[in-house]
């Protein structure tokens, strides 16, 4: 027996030290991402890339507000001339001209390559004659100052054009040269960070900067004390929900532990039994995050903020052992009386998590392994390893103060089950009658971002027309030269549309780079020197144009036909990354985003597209596929319940072999599980995909309540201890998952507050109905 | 409007104020334009003309009708262009290019009677009498002094009669307005 035990303390530390080996070498991840889908279609593929990697991502916007007009305005001066300075942010942009020279000298060094007027025709005596009297005609206009300024270097025009499509029709309201919020209560800039979105330590130095850059500006910007700088994008989110989730990590684990050790101390009052209560749960979690590093090669965040909730489950098997023991009984005989419930308990458990295994969210399949992983070690350490460390002569825990509560809802079983049953019919109505079905409809629900920051990010997006795009066309080819082409058939086929008001206007790849065989053409339809000279001058004939004036446009020409091809890498940075955002290779396959503004006529744009009958192109709608993806989600949800439910179900009637004891069992998880379903959506309130879950854990937690009920002796020492154990092992629980249901994030808050309450009520309803037979002599 | 008689006749107390409060009093006007520029690249001046529109505070429009069509509208920050044909028609925002900003901000602020406005980018003399009154606008951002060099405007009462710009490049343009009655 002893050489027996000894083994068993010898694979415990073996398997810790592992566990330990494992974690050290494993990387800790925060991409929210994980508790996106793995993507189910090559479009949604791209949409995850822009979201990581494209030049949206990159993108931080800032708002400076809480001073006068004029004194923001020197403020965000101030602000972007320090910024400016920073390698770390190739763009930034306040609406200050600076901000565009140097996109606007790349354009124009390159118009005869870039703009699509350049053709043949446009060069000859014919074409140079019918630019030459738009421009004077433009002269006389009200564009005359701006035609000016051009006129002798390209009086073709090209620039104008290009300038209009490149840069954006819609420009952001603008007061003493900087940008503003139309109220104009706030300054905006956009800045653009080096690094890629998902490199969060990198956009985190990116936020210090802007945080010191600003304080700098203050103090140089007299009267702006009481200023203040705001921040969004999707970076800024990144980096705000990894200091969220730490934050909320760390604080509740520790507060979940000196609660759950205050609680236990009390009823033990022994600081040993205490040490040895927490054994089997720390066990539990070295083993759950070695198994999630294991199966998964990495572990998120959010899994170890669960790892609260491992402490609210595991300890209860220590409490079940510490609690049920009498005096003058050892713990041996405890385990084997109580070991059939306790092994039921896990198993239905672990049935109960085992459908998260299947899920595909990855935050919710590490959450299953950590918790079935956890859940096995704990109860085994309570099984072979407790007994032998707990002291000679072990002086059992007093039932205490727990057990009446419960034994007082037995007694009055009679007329409680009635009401029971009245709660959960009147839930089940609530629920069915819910307006407007009870599923939350809208994706962000499951966003980590908070509400205000969600609208802040809104409000800015909107006053500076950053991108915020519902349709897309992705063009998929096997080369980056076939991609742009494709993207350039694309393209005339956009302006065709936008010339009929179809849609508003579009960003395309070829844009900032078209490709090699349209850049040499256009480059081919340049004619020599000798030749312009004299299309030229027998175009200016009889013209009152100033002799010798176009000798710029003559040069410019010459230059630009024995100019180099562009190429992505002689691309100027700041069209470099916006090329980087809409063409993107992913294993040999090139894909072109082409982002639509203004889709005023959905029907024809898909039509056009359809009959362009280019392979490899779809149009996508972000709004049906975020609606579709969500609709997923929800019917995975609810099918991962339901099976879990159903695994919990079948395992309860294989060991109990008795329809009216799994009756006894499954009543009160199914009372709860309603009663709890109908508080959540109470009101107007819809229930999250993490609400399911939480039910779904409902299900696996609140199992071992009404089995340990249902299984009870009826000897009234050892039924109130009993009883007692179950009140101590639920209060940790409740404790556990009821601290995060105050954390910031959806996903904790959803689940911790579902499991809370469905807990509570599963260990008040089994008193009633599993633990309430009578138990008369 | 009954103090106006009284402050124009006296000639010794008119000033600034007084020509921006009486300007500031015209809540629309209309009137017909004929407007010569001399460019540095042409061997001979543009000649255009038509009708001018402005609404009180923020509002001009200027319609030109020869030698072609076109509207050329300021509302607040936003300039249309719209020209005969639909190719020709553009937005700007007139704090995007201060060339043009600047020079249609001189001549908006003094129809609105704005002298704060005008002061933001021009310094401001006044000459003359109430019935007869020259104002100079000289830029004082080095942006817009890179573009414009001075604007003149004279008028009587609170009626303008001519604004005459010149550019940094030397190009003129002068502009002679008559008034609708109102």
């Amino acid at each position: 027996m002893t050489r027996w035990r000894s083994a068993a303390i010898g694979i415990w530390l073996a398997a810790l030290a592992v566990s330990i080996a494992l974690i050290a070498h494993t990387s800790l991840s925060t991409d929210m991402s994980a508790f996106l889908p793995r993507s189910p279609s090559a479009a949604q593929q791209v949409l995850v890339d822009q979201v990581r990697n494209g030049a949206v991502s990159r993108l931080i916007l800032i708002a400076v507000e809480g001073a006068p007009a004029d004194k923001l305005a020197a403020l965000s001066k101030a602000l972007a001339g320090q910024l400016r300075q920073e390698a770390e942010f190739p763009s930034v942009n306040n609406g200050e001209e600076t901000a565009f020279t140097a996109e606007r000298q790349a354009i124009w060094r390159n118009r005869y390559l870039l703009s699509p007027g350049v053709t043949p025709e446009r060069f000859t005596e014919q074409g140079l004659r019918q630019a030459l009297e738009s421009d004077l005609q433009l002269l006389g206009s009200g564009m005359g100052t701006l035609v000016k300024q051009t006129l002798a270097n390209d009086p073709t025009g090209e620039i104008l054009g290009l300038i209009d499509r490149l840069t954006g029709a819609a420009q952001p309201h603008a007061r003493d040269g900087v940008w503003f919020s139309r109220d104009e209560r706030r300054a905006i800039l956009v800045a653009q960070t080096r690094v890629a979105g998902f490199d969060i330590d990198g956009q985190q130095r990116a936020l210090t900067l802007i945080e010191a850059a600003f304080a700098a500006a203050q103090r140089d910007v007299p009267g702006t004390e009481a200023a203040r700088l705001l921040m969004t994008g999707p970076a800024v989110f990144a980096v705000r929900t990894r200091a969220t989730m730490e934050r909320d990590a760390t604080r509740f684990s520790i507060l979940a532990t000196v609660m759950v050790a205050g609680l236990l101390l009390f009823a033990y009052r022994s600081p040993r039994l205490l040490v040895l209560g927490l054994l089997p749960v720390l066990s539990g979690a070295l083993v759950g995050v070695a198994a999630v590093a294991l199966g998964f090669g990495f572990v998120h965040g959010i899994t170890l903020g669960f790892g609260v909730t491992l402490i609210g489950e595991a300890v209860d098997y220590a409490i079940y052992l510490f609690t049920q023991t009498a005096p003058g009984t050892s713990p041996d005989d405890t385990l084997r009386r109580i070991w059939p419930t306790l092994r039921l308990g896990v198993l239905t458990s672990i049935a109960g998590f085992s459908a998260m295994l299947f899920s595909s969210f990855t935050g919710f399949a590490q959450l299953g392994l950590f918790s079935i992983a956890g859940l096995i070690a704990a109860v085994s350490v309570t099984r072979w390893v407790l007994p032998a460390l707990l002291p000679r002569g072990f002086a059992a825990v007093d039932p205490g103060i727990f057990a009446p509560p419960l034994l007082l809802l037995s007694r009055h079983a009679r007329w409680l089950r009635v009401v029971i049953a009245a709660l959960t019919l009147a839930a089940a109505v609530l629920l069915l009658l819910h307006r407007g079905g009870f599923w939350q409809e809208d994706i962000s629900s499951l966003s980590p971002i908070p509400a205000a920051d969600q609208r802040l990010d809104r409000e800015l997006r909107g006053e500076v027309g950053a991108p915020d795009v519902r349709y897309l066309l992705v063009l998929a080819a096997p080369s980056e030269q076939q991609a742009l082409q494709a993207s350039e058939r694309a393209s005339r086929l956009l302006d065709g549309l936008v010339a009929q008001q179809a849609l508003a206007g579009f960003d395309a790849p070829d844009r900032y780079l078209p490709s090699e065989q349209t850049q040499a053409a256009r480059r081919a339809a340049l004619p020599d020197a000798e030749t312009l000279r004299q299309s030229l001058e027998r175009a200016l004939t009889g013209l009152p144009f100033r002799p010798d004036l176009f000798a710029p446009f003559l040069a410019d020409v010459a230059a630009a036909k024995a100019a180099p091809l562009l190429t992505r890498e002689t691309l100027p940075s700041s069209f470099a990354l916006k090329l980087a955002s809409l063409l993107l290779e992913r294993s040999g396959t090139w894909t072109a985003v082409l982002p639509l503004r203004g889709v005023a006529d959905v029907g024809r744009v898909a039509d056009a597209v359809i009959k362009l009958n280019e392979p490899g192109t779809t149009f996508v709608d972000l709004k049906t596929e975020s609606d579709r993806l969500l609709q997923t989600y929800q019917q995975e949800a609810v099918t991962l319940a339901l099976v879990g439910g159903l695994v919990v179900l079948l395992l309860l009637s294989a060991s109990l072999r008795s329809p009216r004891r799994v009756f006894a069992v499954a009543a009160p998880l199914v009372a709860a599980v309603a009663v709890t379903a109908a508080l959540l959506t109470a009101g107007d309130s819809k229930l999250s995909i993490f609400h399911l879950v939480g039910l779904l854990l409902i299900v696996a937690v609140g199992s071992n309540y009404s089995l340990f009920f249902e299984r009870q002796r009826h000897e009234d020492e050892l039924r109130a201890r009993s009883v007692a154990s179950l009140a101590l092992a639920n209060l940790c629980t409740v404790i556990g998952f009821g601290l995060l249901s105050f954390s910031g994030i959806p996903v904790l808050h959803d689940i911790g507050m579902t499991v809370a309450i469905g807990a509570l009520l599963c260990l008040a309803f089994s008193a009633v109905l599993s633990g309430g037979r009578p138990s008369k002599p | 409007m009954l103090v106006e008689p009284a402050l124009a006749q006296n000639g010794g107390n008119w000033g600034i104020a007084q020509l921006m409060q009486r300007l500031h009093q015209v809540k629309s006007a209309s009137a017909q334009f004929t407007e010569r520029k001399t460019l540095h690249v042409l061997t001979e001046p543009l000649v255009s003309s038509g009708t001018l529109l402005y609404l009180a505070p923020d509002q001009v429009q200027k319609i030109t009708v020869l030698p072609k069509r076109e509207r050329f509208a300021i509302d607040g920050d936003k300039l249309t262009i719209d020209g005969e044909t639909e190719s020709r028609n553009r937005t700007l925002s007139l704090s995007e290019h201060p060339e043009i900003g600047g020079l249609v901000e001189g001549i908006r602020a003094t129809l609105a009677g704005d002298l704060p406005a005008l002061e933001r980018f021009y310094s401001v003399h006044l000459d003359g009498t109430a019935d007869d009154w020259r104002l100079l606008l000289q830029p004082t951002a080095p942006k817009l002094q890179q573009f414009l060099k001075s604007i003149r405007i004279a008028g009587s009462g609170n009626k303008i009669h001519t604004v005459e710009t010149e550019e940094a490049d030397g190009d003129r343009s002068e502009m002679s307005i008559v008034e609708d009655a109102r």
